[in-house]
């Protein structure tokens, strides 16, 4: 039973009806629809009434009062800090850090390699990007597994994946985390003969360790050279192709592809070396980077967010032009255009006004970066470009980075098994969600084609699935990242536990939060953008 | 494995009766080569992990008695042994109001004897098998007790399979699932012999033989109250046919504020100074009360909607001012009157959509005077000193925190996840553009930095003097946290709602908040119930996190009040897996709730 409706001044309906969620969904023309019958009733309605009017005054209204608390919260915060001495900024990111970390790239200052607070916090991140990208890849592939084995015509692979995905999904990973460095930590402790294969193998309260395959001197000469030979074998791939489209039948296309790059990995195996003369090359680059004036970064910067802003302004408008000239703008399209224009501007400012050392920051970086590849190519040196090595024991404890063995510490081992086998079980739903969602008659249509069961798999249902399946996915490896902050717990060195080292010495909170919040929003960005590419590649071709 | 998913696997249809054992294994497990080798394959996997997990629970330096002893300290933390009565008060009244809300609503489970026997004796036979392959170092009691209760579970299954005439017809009700259960429980505390563990002058004694009294005796008392409470609140929604409704309205207000007042007025038990609640609480909850009353009375017609609404926008911007005085320091006044304030504008603004007749102005006096007190009697509660007498400082821990915080996390994101959702909805571009940053932004980082940031940070922000206790300051962060994801969960449903409901509700002549209201939200709000218990289980996993933001409850407690004691120095396996099945169990059946109430909505839709 519905009220009656109620007529009332139509000022206080809008005033309430914008606090209230607004008029949620109605499509643009309907609204507009009513705009035109109200202006031909009223011809011209006061201030007061005017919805447009109304809805931007009541907005800007919000708007402020949430600027104003925003900026209420800062000051405070910076009246509390400046009182117990605290400075505001980012300053301190030079400081020598003076801790150790647990593990990393870097662990302890070193007179070659100072550990800044900003090396610091960058080991940090490195920690958290190895684990996320490692548990990513491993718990897609367990998730696979059992998602499909949860589908299985077989009643015990059946079970077994169920009580797998319902006992690890049901258990906080935390729970799981810390579950498993207690039962890490109850192994034995580590000798030379200990290990379930000595010299190969070892399992101990100090970690996992395996043999492993490093990039050893000559691995970016190797891949330049690969480079070069990627491109031959993309052009041959084409010529095949259109050859196979033209003849028909089998023209081994994937065997020649496979021969001839085989061929070429052997060659660019040996002969790597000839690419040592791009080590001056990149050291060009560098000096020629370094050399860019900041002016001319900052007006390029400035020049490429106004035309940035030009061409989507541009673009948005295109879109909203049709045979029979163009659509009516709403307030709504004329606010995305200002929004665009005022993100531009924002940029502006930034690289001009709110942080000019951007400017010299980014030329650094750019020149740091070539002289880094540059290093990597030396005077026909380091033959080989991949290299593998037994782990080493050293003074009855792993030696971490460096040449030596893959060491799992305990600590990067209860959150990696904790974090993979967690989200594994998700996945495994997931997958099996997206099998389940592709219609029967798919397999029953390869099957008539007579597709064999493996390939009516590979071919028709997954290919499908994976459609389904790639925006939760995606969800799934963002929680993964997001999850690598519980090594806090058990003491791994990722990012958010060194950040709370660094302020735990020097109480700049708020600093720490905003790198944290700048990283872990970075990552979403990479991984929903990776997700959304593969999804655009994914999706259905129409017509 | 490759050609493991192509035939999809749908439930059988219930008809089909039930094939012969020797039948049923040739179809199932050895029906072609592949079958069988991932027969083989998985059932060695199965016993390899299966051996492997006992091997963790049964080790000879795993140390039960670390969690038999300390039982009450995960449940309840520090409450005191003296008071401990206020627990089985608020256990009994949660407890009562579940049964009487089963009752209400007729819970049906739709669960056949079939089913049940089938996975009884899938349940009996695992018990089996682990009875089995336990190692050695397994006390052999407790593997004779395994072997019994599979043997049981097998046999009773397979009898009631055989006895009952067409299982697959005969469905098992909510009453007797009940019924057993309470009587299961009963009999395990009177019969089985669990040990009686405890500390007595700080030594640990470990007597052999049944639980102690003073645990029996209640929880038995409370197996009482749900069967009883069940059949009270089936039986009177019965009778009473329509005015039934009234009782599961009660049930749904206590639902919302019971907790707290369990929590702050008979956990925390507040020690009221009568003269000043005299003086002063009670004259101001009667102001806000014979306030309320007054504008209801005058504006709650419809008639006067156009000055109700006002007369709520005055009111709402000096509810505005006065907050920003508060935060300000212009000047001084009590929290609860500012709230109180903040609350009565939110009335009036309401009042338009409220108005009714003479009686519907009663009702909702009368509405607004009970929903006062009880607010007043809450904050005043909370802000007075307790009459515990704890060791250490937090009296909420243990189980009791980890329930506590999930459940009015997502009571108190939900208002603002809707706000959330229907702003990213919204056609106005401000409010779109705000929500969809305060959604990302928050949805971006993880969770413990956001508690972090609370928890360190929130001091920092106050106005000097003001100050928030930590566990609130960790609840307001995974409120605003939990928020976030709510509103996305909202969003979903809300964009399920067809375009044509929001033009007939244009076309009725409906204003925007009716419409929202009336219309788009309960029928959005339907649709993402679903992922509402989602993320409700999610909530209730992720309250872990506290452990390592400062709060006693479950984890931290397992993970470091017990292996610091001295009996059980290091003991932290028992601990973590025995709260392991704390959160699996309870995890575990709320997804399966959901899974049926999926299904119940699903046909009831279709």
């Amino acid at each position: 039973m519905l009220p009656p409706h109620r007529t009332g001044s139509r000022f206080v309906v809008h005033f309430l009806s914008l606090i209230f969620g607004g008029s949620l969904r109605v499509s643009g023309s309907f609204d507009a629809v009513a705009t035109d019958l109200a202006v031909a009733a009223h011809a011209r309605p006061p201030i007061w009434r005017n919805s447009t009017i109304l809805k931007w005054s009541i907005q800007v209204v919000v708007l402020f009062v949430v600027l104003g608390v925003i900026w209420f919260l800062a000051d405070q915060a910076r009246s509390n800090l400046s009182a117990r001495g605290i400075p505001v900024g980012y300053g301190w990111l030079d400081d020598p850090a003076n801790i150790q970390l647990g593990e990393g790239i870097q662990t302890v200052d070193s007179p070659e390699r100072r550990l800044t607070m900003s090396r610091a916090l960058w080991v940090g991140m490195v920690n958290t990007l190895r684990i996320a990208v490692v548990g990513i890849i491993f718990s897609t592939v367990i998730g696979v597994l059992v998602g499909v084995a949860r589908l299985s015509q077989n009643w015990i692979a059946r079970k077994v994946a169920a009580m797998y995905v319902e006992s690890l999904r049901n258990i906080p990973v935390l729970v799981q985390i810390i579950l498993w460095l207690a039962i890490l930590g109850s192994l034995s402790s580590l000798t030379l003969d200990s290990g379930p294969i000595p010299g190969w193998l070892y399992v101990s309260q100090k970690g996992i360790s395996l043999p492993r395959v490093f990039l050893a001197d000559g691995f970016y000469q190797f891949m330049a050279l690969m480079g070069f030979f990627g491109v031959g074998i993309w052009l041959l791939r084409r010529r095949l192709r259109r050859r196979q489209d033209l003849l028909g039948g089998n023209q081994r296309v994937g065997l020649r592809l496979s021969a001839v790059t085989v061929v070429a990995l052997t060659v660019a195996w040996f002969v790597n070396p000839v690419m040592a003369f791009m080590g001056p090359i990149m050291r060009g680059i560098e000096t020629a980077w370094g050399s860019v004036p900041e002016q001319a970064v900052q007006i390029l910067v400035a020049v490429a967010a106004i035309t940035g802003a030009g061409w989507w302004i541009r673009g948005f408008l295109l879109s909203h032009r049709s045979p029979a000239g163009m659509t009516k703008l709403i307030d709504d399209d004329y606010f995305k255009m200002v929004f665009a224009g005022l993100v531009a501007a924002l940029m502006v400012l930034v690289i001009t006004v709110i942080w000019p050392g951007m400017a010299s920051w980014m030329i650094n970086s750019g020149s740091d970066f070539w002289g880094l590849l540059g290093d990597k190519f030396g005077d026909g040196r380091g033959a080989r470009p991949l290299d593998a090595m037994r782990p080493t024991l050293t003074e009855g404890r792993f030696v971490n980075f460096g040449p030596s063995g893959l060491t799992m510490t305990v600590f990067y081992a209860s959150l990696f098994f904790g974090l993979v086998f967690y989200t594994s079980a998700f996945i495994a739903e997931i997958v099996r969600g997206g099998i389940l969602a592709v219609p029967k008659g798919q397999s029953e249509a390869a099957a008539a084609l007579g597709l064999s069961r493996a390939q009516t798999l590979r071919k028709v249902v997954l290919p499908q699935a994976f459609r389904v399946v790639m925006p939760p996915l995606g969800n799934q490896y963002l929680n993964i990242t997001k999850n690598t902050s519980l090594g806090i717990a058990v003491g791994f060195s990722d990012i958010v536990q060194v950040g709370q080292t660094v302020y735990n010495k020097n109480a700049q909170t708020l600093a720490v939060f905003s790198i944290y919040m700048l990283f872990f929003l970075g990552c979403s960005l990479v991984i929903s953008s990776i997700v959304n590419f593969i999804n655009r590649k994914l999706a259905i071709v129409e017509r | 494995m490759s050609d493991a998913s192509v035939g999809v696997q749908r439930t059988v249809a219930p008809e089909v009766a039930l094939p012969s054992p020797g039948r049923w294994i040739r179809d199932n497990l050895f029906s072609s080569i592949t079958n069988s080798v991932q027969t083989v394959v998985f059932t060695v996997i199965l016993l390899g992990l299966l051996r492997w997990a006992l091997g963790l629970v049964f080790a000879e330096d795993t140390d039960w008695t670390a969690v038999a002893t300390n039982m009450r300290l995960l449940f309840t933390y520090n409450y005191p042994t003296a008071q401990y009565g206020r627990i089985w008060v608020a256990t009994g009244t949660v407890l009562a109001a579940v049964g009487a809300s089963c009752g209400a609503w007729n819970i049906n489970p739709g669960m056949t004897v079939r089913r049940l026997s089938v996975s009884g004796t899938g349940t009996g036979a695992f018990l089996l098998v682990i009875g089995v392959i336990t190692p050695a170092s397994t006390p052999s009691s407790i593997r004779t007790w395994i072997v019994i209760i599979g043997t049981a579970l097998v046999l009773i299954s397979l009898t009631a399979l055989r006895i009952v005439d067409k299982p697959h017809r005969r469905s098992v009700s909510f009453a007797s699932l009940l019924v057993t259960f309470g009587v299961a429980v009963v009999a395990f505390l009177w019969l089985f012999p669990f040990g009686n563990y405890g500390f007595t002058q700080g030594a640990v004694y470990a007597e052999p033989g049944l639980v102690a009294e003073s645990t029996r005796v209640p929880w038995t008392v409370l197996m009482a109250i749900v069967v009883s409470a069940f059949f009270l609140g089936r039986e009177t929604v019965r009778r009473l046919g329509e005015a039934g409704g009234l009782i599961r309205r009660s049930l749904t207000v206590f639902w919302v504020v019971g907790p707290l007042f369990l929590v702050f007025l008979v956990l925390r038990d507040p020690a009221f100074d009568m003269g000043y609640v005299l003086r002063v609480d009670i004259p101001i909850a009667a102001g806000f009360v014979l306030a309320g009353a007054v504008l209801i009375s005058l504006l709650g017609q419809p008639a006067r909607a156009e000055l109700a609404r006002i007369v709520g926008a005055v009111l709402a911007a000096g509810a505005v001012f006065n907050w920003m005085a508060g935060f300000m320091g212009w000047y001084p006044m009590l929290q609860k009157v500012r709230i109180s304030f903040a609350l009565l504008a939110l009335l009036v603004l309401l009042l338009p959509t409220l108005a009714g007749e003479r009686a519907a102005r009663l009702r909702l006096m009368g509405l607004w005077a009970v929903a006062m007190v009880i607010f007043h009697w809450l904050i005043t509660g909370m802000n007075t000193p307790s009459t515990l007498e704890i060791a250490a400082p937090p009296f909420l821990g243990g189980f009791v925190l980890t329930v506590t915080i999930a459940y009015y996390v997502m009571l108190a994101s939900f208002p603002v996840g809707v706000l959330l959702a229907l702003a990213r909805t919204s056609k106005l571009p401000i409010f779109r553009v705000l929500a969809t940053g305060y959604i990302e932004v928050i949805r971006g980082v993880p969770l413990i930095t956001v508690l972090f940031f609370f928890s360190i940070m929130l001091p920092l922000f106050l106005p000097r003097g003001m100050g928030i206790s930590d566990l609130a300051a960790v609840f307001a962060g995974y409120a605003v946290f939990s928020a976030a994801y709510m509103a996305e969960n909202i969003r979903g449903g809300l964009q399920s709602v067809r375009h044509g409901q929001f033009e007939a509700a244009d076309a009725l002549g409906l204003t925007t908040v009716q419409r929202t209201g009336l219309i788009v939200l309960p029928q959005a709000l339907r649709v993402s119930i679903p992922n509402l218990v989602g993320q409700a289980i999610a909530t209730f996993k992720e309250t872990s996190l506290i452990a390592i933001v400062g709060g006693f409850d479950l984890l931290r407690i397992a993970n470091a009040t017990i292996p610091n004691q001295p009996d059980f120095l290091g003991q932290k396996r028992p601990g973590l897996l025995f709260i392991s099945l704390i959160y699996f169990v309870f995890a575990y059946s709320m997804s399966r709730a959901s899974q049926n109430l999926e299904t119940r909505l699903g046909s009831a839709r279709a």
